[in-house]
Formats: structure tokens, C-alpha cells, sequence
């Protein structure tokens, strides 16, 4: 086994929040093997909410032709790597009306495509309350089949939102399953937190931290182990319901296993932490902030082999933030019930915005060493999505997903094709299941949901 | 556990101080916040330990390793080099006794002893404690609370004394069970019906039981108004900054004082003409009296209790109030009411910004002439018009944002029995403090907090059992807390075996 390096001792002196990282073999991921070193594929989901106004997303829809209009004019240096998706469907107008929780809701969930469940909320269903939906997300589902099948990656996922405290059926987008259960994935809102549970366990360079820390370790591992055996004892006398949520702390535990080893095991991998002071992670004014640092999170994960799935929110769906940064007085979730000009015109203005922060992301990507003699930009796509089509009448139809990223050369970039609301959110997600490998998948989530099969014309 | 139970219990559990307390905070500062379903936050259907909690767990525990280590209570005894297991097994009984609530079992004590041996070998006696105290603070005995219930009789199942222990602490406290529960417990003193009611008197005259207050906190919703508000300046100049905690403050204060009062009942929640305020408050609501810091009772008339405190009023938009938003509260946590989502692809504009004369009120009325919207803006619109008096900042008012006069007339229909005019929160008060609607809603939103999960079919006779006892009491809100530990549902197990995290 090759020794990896500190990043921590590589990039001391580093300014700020730099993230030059520089491209050693011993620190990139390997195949299996150990032989050549490979550069594995990623995937980020990034998110913004309240729909948009279709009929200005485009000037010439031309398939290479095509031209942007205002808001998504900050994607015009990316053209040739991004695949716009423009029209899909949802069909959530399949499900029966209590099986569906109203577009915010429902949308906010299309990363994980299936009927909503009962009991946790009284608006949305037709004459009982409704619950969360009852399956996995793809972002879950696409990390859980990457831990089966590469033994380094420690994380199956990571999940994050920009502000937003609580957690409901508004703001949730990340589920863990299983099929038939709901089981919605709290994001972590604090960028901060993040970056100490990925990386504050890294090796230190002096034999007392490192000692210390193994200390630690040895501690919580202890803990882990006792904590899965008592539950384990447990699990045998209680009902069905109380076992499925012991397996889920059994996974979670699990989980924090698999980080301990990685943060020991030689893999050495430790960013700059970040500058202070904290900024508050609730507070709406530092969204842009609080985005860069969970990008700069991501960047590092990806980088460290940490994940191979993010899935990023710039808030909960049905946001009410109020971007006094771009002079609004209102929230952006009650702009977008207005028809008239004048909130579009809001609406454009707050579009552009989130997607000049998001597109920082792909700087960020292509400024990361991946790969022999690549950027992270080359091996991951960034998969841009919205709850709604058109934010003012709650479609469910006319969505716009915007593939980005070099992506490993799957996908033939460069284009604009339009689905005419034939084809799904949900055959969009099977084209990301292919993407990563995972081509046994022919459909991903509620039958009724997916036409069975990837999205036609996509590849390269 | 929900989060606000972890912290009570670890405050509880290291020793309430007000070190304790700021230790506490911080190390759970980062807990994400619970899955929300029905209004709380604490139902235990959906509180699993997801990989983000559960290393909230590890990180939070590893700051409570010194309190426990150096508080004689646990740790009393000076290990000698050779024997040091002697000294660790009292650590093991006593500390043990309190993490999992319950006295430990031979094999629990034994295989803790060999956590400790196992860092002993490695380490030393303190890094042992140490780990031994953290491998307590991520059992699921710990953050669990697992009841299997004592040896069943003919035809039921009766908790446990320590599972009764535990049933009553975490209702009326939030937290582990204080030494005279577990003496209760101990002395098999928490069987009958008498001896639960009389710990019950006991702890609701407690200081620990103020944090039930969260129940009210997670019904009314004053927890999640946002920390600041993003009112237009122009509209609303010169806000006090701290506007949000003083309205979580009010209804807080308000709401003791009712429970406080043997007779403090339901009615007074909707009809009180008083509210709680503080010299700052008062001058923001216009109210004479108040001159200190501190929130006391101050005369308000036009004012209806909670349904007019600042909380209430301030779930509004940025510009203006909101008619909808305020009714539908009304609808779904006062009425238990179900409000179906709008049908897809409808156009939901309810009023444009600026093109129009109309009051908020008469585009609402405009656009309830589109049948798929009356559907349900005929329930939330009709109850909202009558805060109009209210501006979108708690403060009383004739004039609407735009300068025209208010118009808070209203009839109420679609309730069971609430229906009739009102055009205030005053009258609108009456109508919801005679009904039995708001009365069963009350019960059932009691049942669900207090009980931690929903109610299901089983539950019915227990429902019945708290709406007689409430009547019983003239709607005594403190009775209700009381009455909460007499019915099936709290004196039983159900048949299946029952969990709750």
C-alpha cells in the first residue's frame, strides 16, 4: 500500500480559503487493483427552489444553437459542457390524489420519485393528512451502491441546505428508504460541521496528536461496537416498525464507523479548516457564504474520495428568503404566487443570482486536481434542478434539469433538447443511475412515474 | 429521544447548573433539527437515529466525559493500582442507574466492566471512566426509551415501575426521572392510580416543569417564527430588534400564568383581554403599564389571549398581513382541521402587487369566485379576515397598508360548532372556546405531544377518557396535564411491544 500524504502539511500557507490542491499520485483514489490510479465518477444534485418562468428560460432552442435568456445567461461560458433537459414531466398526476402532497412538496421530493405517505401533515392530501414520500432519493440510492462496490469511499452521501432550520415535508429533498417507508434525510445546514466530520479526524503531523487521536478512536470505535450489539439484542424482541428504525441506526452507526477508518487509515486528507469567525448558518444574509463554504466541503470530499454522491440545496423547496441582497422586500415563495410582470421580473432577478453562486461550483470543480492531469470538472456532473416548471401556477410538468460537468464523457454536452413533457423527472434519474455505472437500472422510483429506460439521446 | 428531551436529559443527568446548561447547549447547538410531523417534533414514528444524529451523539458526548469523570456522585471511590475494576463497577452501578434509568442487569454491569477493562489495559483508569461513561452515552438503552412492560396480567400489560417512572418524567419534564421517582420506582410505589396522580401533583409544581412550555411552543408554532424580521422598512420603520424573542417571551409568560392557576382553563387561552408584556413590548403593542424588563400582566382590551399575541399576528409577509396564513393556523392547530393541497396547474395569484384598488380581503373575495379555489379558501379566508385589525407586526390598526379602512366583519362557517359572525379575534375567541371541536382538537393535539407519537384506533377509549376528564375540570389546562396519566394509553402498554427513541 502506497503512503499518502498530508494535504493539511502540502497546503500550509495556503491563503485563506484557498483550495489549490495540488495533484499527487499518492493522494489520488485507485482502482481496486492499486495499479493505475483512476479517476471515479461523481455525482451532485444541486438545488434551487419556487419554479421559474418557462417561456424566458431560452432565446433560440436550437439543439446547438440554442441561446440563454436573462436568468440563465450565467451559464453561457459552460455551453459546451452542459445538457439541457427542458420539459420534463413529472406525472405525479398519476398518483391518486392522496398519494400526492401538493407541488411544492411533491416536487421538492422528485429526487425521489414515489407516492407520499401518511400521517405528518394536514395540507396537501385530498381527505387525509399527508406524510413524506415512502422511498429512497437518488442521491441515497446511487451512495449506497457506491459503498457496495468501492471499499475506500467512507460516506454514502452527503446532504446539505442552506439555511432552513427545520425540517418538513417543505424543505426535505434527501430520503433513505427503504420502499413502503418514509424516511426523510435531515440535511446538515452547518458547512462547518461538515468539514469537521469529514476531515478534523485527519492524521496530524506531530506523535501526540496523532497518538491522542487514536485514543479517540479506540474510544468510539469501543462504543460503535457495543451500541450495534445492544441493538442488535434488541431488534429481536420488538415489532417490525421499532426494527426498521433500529436498522437505520445500525446503518448510521455503520456509517460513523466507515469515517473513523478512513480518517485513520492512512488516507490522510486534511483541507485547511476554515477561516473565522462562524457565520450563523440560519441567517439569509449569508446564503452566498454559507454556499461557497459547502461547495468548497464537496469540492474536498470529492477530492478525498470521501463521497461519490452530494446532494445540495440552496434552501428548502416553497423558500420564503427574502434576498435583500438584490433589493427585495419579499420573500422569493410569495413572489412567485404573482402572475404579473413585475414579479417575474423579481423572479428572473433571483433565478440569475442563484445561478451566478451556482456556477462557482464549477470553477471550483474545474480548479481541483482529478484524475491524471484533469480537474475534478472532468470526472463529476452537477445535476441542476427545481421542485416546480413554472413557479407562479405550480407546474409539475415543464421542468428544467441542467446536466453540467465533464461527467467522464458519458453524456454528448453541448446541447439543448426539449422532452415536450414526454419523458420524466424520473427517466432523467435513471440517466444518472447509468452515468455512475449502475446500468442494470431501468427504472428508478414509482412505476407510474418512469417511462422505463434512460432518457433517449443523451449519451455520447 | 427528540432534542429537547437529549439536553434535558444531560443537563439532568451531569446536574442542572447553569454551566451545565451553556455545556449543554453548545454541544448540541448542531443537532439537526427533528422531522416535523402534525405540528411537533417529537413523535417517535419519525425521530431515527440518521447518520447526521447519531454523530451529533458521538461529538456532543465527548464534551460530557469530564463533568462525569469528576462528579464524586458517580465516581466516589479512589481506584488502587491492581484492583482498579473494584472502583469501576461502583462508577458502572451508579452511573449506569442513571443513563438507562433503570437499575442495570448483571450482564449489562458485566459487559460495561469489560469496556472499562478493555481501555484500562490500554490507557489508564481515567481514560477507562471515560470511555466506559461514553459508550453509555451512545447505548440504545440510553437514547431509547424501551418499555417491554412487567409480566402481563389476565389481559393487559403494565409498564414497569421504572417505565412508569420514566413515563411520567419525560411527560411533564422532558427528562429523566429525578431520585424520587427512582425511589418511587424502587419502593414499587408507582403502581396504582393514586400513587401516579399524587407524583403527577408533584412534579407539575416543579421549575422543571416549565419545559413542557415546549409543547406549547411546537403547537402554537413560536419556535419557528425566524430569529429576526424581514419586514419592509419603509412599511414598518423603527422595529425593536428583538421584536421575535419578546413574542415568544409573551406567549410564554402567558401561558404559565394560565397553567399556573388551578382554573386556568381553555377558554382563557382564546378569550383572555390581557397579555404578558415588557416595557418595550408594551410601547410596541401601545399598551400602558409595563416600565421593566420583565413580561407582566397587562390589561389589552380588543385582545383575545394567544390568538392576538404577538406570535399569532406575526406570521405574515413581508409587506402586508396575511389573511390566509392567519386563518389557516386557526383552521389546522385550533380546529384540527384538514386542508387540501390546490389542484395542480392552477394559477394561484391572489392579488397583484401594485395594478389594483381592492383591500387584500376583496381580491381574496374576487378569487374565491373560482370554484377550485373557494374549495379551500372558503375555510382559511373567512377566519383570517377578522385579525385585519391587527397589522402584520402585532399592533392594532383601522387602516390597511395601503390606507383604506379595515373591514374585519366576518361569519364563520364549515366547523362543527363554531360557526356564527365575528369580526374580531375577541368574538372569533368565543365561538372556539364553547366548541367541542377545539375542545377534542385541544385533547388530541395534548395527546400527541405529551404521548410522543399519533393517536391510533386503539387510542379511542383513552381520548374518551381525557374529554370527559377535561369537561370534568371546566377545561382546566394543568387538570388535562393531570389527567393525561390516568388513561389506558399511559397506565398500559399496548399489546404490541412499544419503542420509542
Amino acid at each position: 500500500m502506497s503512503k499518502r500524504l498530508s494535504r493539511r502539511t502540502l497546503l500550509r500557507g495556503a491563503a485563506g480559503l484557498g483550495i489549490g490542491l495540488p495533484l499527487l499520485e499518492a493522494m489520488m483514489p485507485r482502482s481496486a487493483s492499486g495499479a493505475t490510479p483512476t479517476a471515479p465518477r461523481r455525482i451532485m444534485f444541486v438545488f434551487q427552489a419556487n419554479g421559474d418562468q418557462t417561456k424566458r428560460r431560452f432565446i433560440d432552442t436550437g439543439e446547438t444553437s440554442f441561446t440563454f435568456d436573462e436568468f440563465l445567461a450565467p451559464l453561457e461560458p459552460y455551453r459546451k459542457d452542459l445538457l439541457l433537459l427542458n420539459r420534463l414531466d413529472r406525472r405525479y398526476g398519476k398518483f391518486q390524489p392522496n398519494e400526492r402532497a401538493d407541488g411544492h412538496q411533491q416536487g421538492g421530493a422528485s429526487l425521489a420519485p414515489w407516492k407520499s405517505g401518511e400521517g405528518a401533515f394536514p395540507i396537501g392530501g385530498a381527505d387525509k393528512t399527508i406524510g413524506y414520500v415512502t422511498g429512497p432519493s437518488a442521491d441515497h440510492e446511487i451512495g449506497d451502491r457506491v459503498l457496495k462496490d468501492n471499499l475506500g469511499v467512507s460516506t454514502r452521501h452527503l446532504v446539505f441546505r442552506v439555511n432552513t432550520k427545520e425540517n418538513n415535508i417543505w424543505n426535505v429533498s434527501s430520503h433513505a428508504g427503504p420502499v413502503g417507508q418514509q424516511s426523510p434525510v435531515n440535511p446538515e445546514t452547518d458547512p462547518y460541521n461538515a468539514y469537521t466530520s469529514l476531515f478534523a479526524g485527519d492524521a496530524k503531523d506531530d506523535p501526540a496528536a496523532l497518538a491522542a487521536l487514536a485514543k479517540r478512536i479506540a474510544m468510539k470505535q469501543s462504543a460503535l461496537d457495543n451500541a450495534i450489539g445492544e441493538i442488535g439484542s434488541l431488534r429481536a424482541k420488538l415489532g417490525a416498525a421499532d426494527q426498521q428504525r433500529l436498522d437505520q441506526h445500525t446503518q448510521a452507526l455503520r456509517d460513523i464507523e466507515r469515517t473513523l477508518n478512513a480518517t485513520t487509515g492512512g488516507a490522510a486528507c486534511a483541507p485547511m479548516p476554515f477561516a473565522t469567525p462562524k457565520l450563523n448558518v440560519f441567517d439569509d444574509e449569508k446564503h452566498v457564504e454559507l454556499g461557497q463554504l459547502f461547495f468548497k466541503v464537496s469540492a474536498w470530499a470529492f477530492a478525498c474520495d470521501h463521497t461519490r454522491s452530494i446532494n445540495f440545496n440552496w434552501s428548502g423547496n416553497t423558500s420564503n428568503r427574502v434576498y435583500k441582497n438584490l433589493g427585495m422586500t419579499e420573500g422569493h415563495h410569495d413572489i412567485s404566487h404573482v402572475s404579473d410582470e413585475e414579479a417575474f421580473g423579481k423572479i428572473r432577478v433571483i433565478h440569475k443570482h442563484l445561478w451566478e453562486q451556482s456556477v462557482t461550483l464549477h470553477e471550483l470543480l474545474k480548479a481541483t486536481p482529478d484524475g491524471p492531469g484533469g480537474t475534478l470538472w472532468d470526472n463529476t456532473l452537477v445535476v441542476h434542478w427545481n421542485e416546480l416548471g413554472q413557479g407562479d401556477v405550480h407546474s409539475e410538468n415543464d421542468a428544467l434539469v441542467v446536466l453540467a460537468g465533464g461527467a467522464g464523457g458519458h453524456f454528448k454536452m453541448g446541447r439543448l433538447l426539449d422532452f415536450q413533457n414526454k419523458a420524466t423527472f424520473a427517466d432523467m434519474l435513471v440517466s444518472c443511475f447509468h452515468y455512475m455505472g449502475f446500468e442494470d437500472v431501468m427504472s428508478f422510483g414509482d412505476p407510474l412515474l418512469n417511462s422505463g429506460g434512460p432518457l433517449a439521446n443523451l449519451k455520447a | 429521544m427528540s432534542n429537547a428531551e437529549y439536553r434535558n436529559t444531560i443537563t439532568d443527568l451531569l446536574g442542572d447548573s447553569p454551566a451545565t446548561a451553556s455545556l449543554v447547549a453548545a454541544a448540541t447547538r448542531s443537532f439537526p433539527s427533528e422531522t416535523e410531523s402534525l405540528g411537533f417534533r417529537n413523535n417517535a414514528d419519525y425521530l431515527g437515529v440518521s447518520t447526521l444524529v447519531a454523530q451529533g451523539y458521538v461529538d456532543a458526548a465527548e464534551q460530557f466525559l469530564e463533568p462525569i469523570a469528576t462528579n464524586q456522585s458517580f465516581l466516589s471511590c479512589t481506584p488502587t493500582a491492581g484492583a482498579e475494576i473494584d472502583c469501576a463497577r461502583t462508577f458502572i452501578e451508579s452511573f449506569g442507574k442513571r443513563v438507562f434509568r433503570r437499575p442495570l442487569s448483571a450482564d449489562e454491569s458485566a459487559q460495561y466492566a469489560a469496556i472499562f477493562q478493555k481501555s484500562l489495559t490500554a490507557y489508564d483508569f481515567g481514560s477507562a471512566v471515560r470511555a466506559t461513561a461514553f459508550a453509555f452515552l451512545q447505548s440504545p438503552k440510553f437514547l431509547y426509551r424501551v418499555e417491554f412492560g412487567a409480566a402481563p396480567s389476565a389481559s393487559s400489560v403494565r409498564p414497569t415501575p421504572y417505565e412508569m417512572a420514566n413515563r411520567l418524567s419525560y411527560l411533564f419534564w422532558q427528562s429523566m426521572p429525578d431520585q424520587s421517582l427512582f425511589d418511587a420506582a424502587e419502593n414499587n410505589q408507582l403502581s396504582t392510580s393514586a400513587q401516579i396522580e399524587a407524583q403527577a401533583r408533584r412534579m407539575l409544581q416543579s421549575p422543571k416543569a416549565s419545559r413542557l412550555l415546549e409543547y406549547f411552543d411546537e403547537w402554537l408554532g413560536t419556535d419557528t417564527l425566524p430569529t429576526t424580521f424581514t419586514r419592509d422598512a419603509t412599511l414598518y420603520p423603527n422595529l425593536d430588534a428583538n421584536l421575535v424573542p419578546m413574542f415568544q417571551q409573551e406567549t410564554r409568560a402567558f401561558v404559565t400564568s394560565v397553567l399556573a392557576r388551578p382554573e386556568g382553563n381553555l377558554s382563557d387561552l382564546f378569550t383572555a383581554p390581557y397579555t404578558f408584556a415588557n416595557a418595550d413590548l408594551a410601547k410596541h403593542y401601545g399598551l400602558l403599564g409595563p416600565t421593566g424588563s420583565d413580561f407582566v400582566r397587562v390589561d389589552a382590551p380588543g385582545r383575545a389571549g394567544v390568538l392576538t399575541q404577538g406570535m399569532m399576528l406575526a406570521r405574515d409577509k413581508a409587506t402586508r398581513t396575511s389573511i390566509v396564513r392567519r386563518g389557516l393556523k386557526i383552521r389546522l392547530d385550533m380546529l384540527c382541521q384538514l386542508v387540501p393541497a390546490p389542484p395542480p396547474d392552477v394559477n394561484l395569484t391572489l392579488e397583484t402587487t401594485n395594478t389594483s384598488n381592492l383591500t387584500q380581503r376583496q381580491r381574496l373575495e374576487q378569487h374565491r369566485t373560482v370554484k377550485s379555489c373557494a374549495a379551500c379558501h372558503d375555510l382559511m379566508d373567512p377566519v383570517g379576515v377578522v385579525f385585519e385589525g391587527f397589522d402584520a407586526v402585532g399592533r392594532p390598526r383601522t387602516t390597511d397598508e395601503q390606507g383604506g379602512a379595515v373591514d374585519t366583519s366576518s361569519v364563520i362557517e364549515r366547523t362543527t360548532d363554531a360557526n356564527g359572525p365575528a369580526s374580531s379575534p375577541a368574538q372569533l375567541g368565543a365561538l372556539l372556546a364553547q366548541s367541542e371541536q377545539v375542545r377534542s382538537c385541544y385533547v388530541t393535539k395534548s395527546f400527541r405531544f405529551f404521548y410522543g407519537r399519533d393517536t391510533d384506533p386503539a387510542d379511542a377509549c383513552s381520548l374518551a377518557q381525557l374529554s370527559k376528564s377535561f369537561k370534568g375540570k371546566a377545561y382546566s389546562l394543568s387538570e388535562l396535564l393531570i389527567a393525561l396519566t390516568q388513561t389506558d394509553a399511559f397506565l398500559y402498554l399496548p399489546v404490541r411491544s412499544s419503542e420509542s427513541p
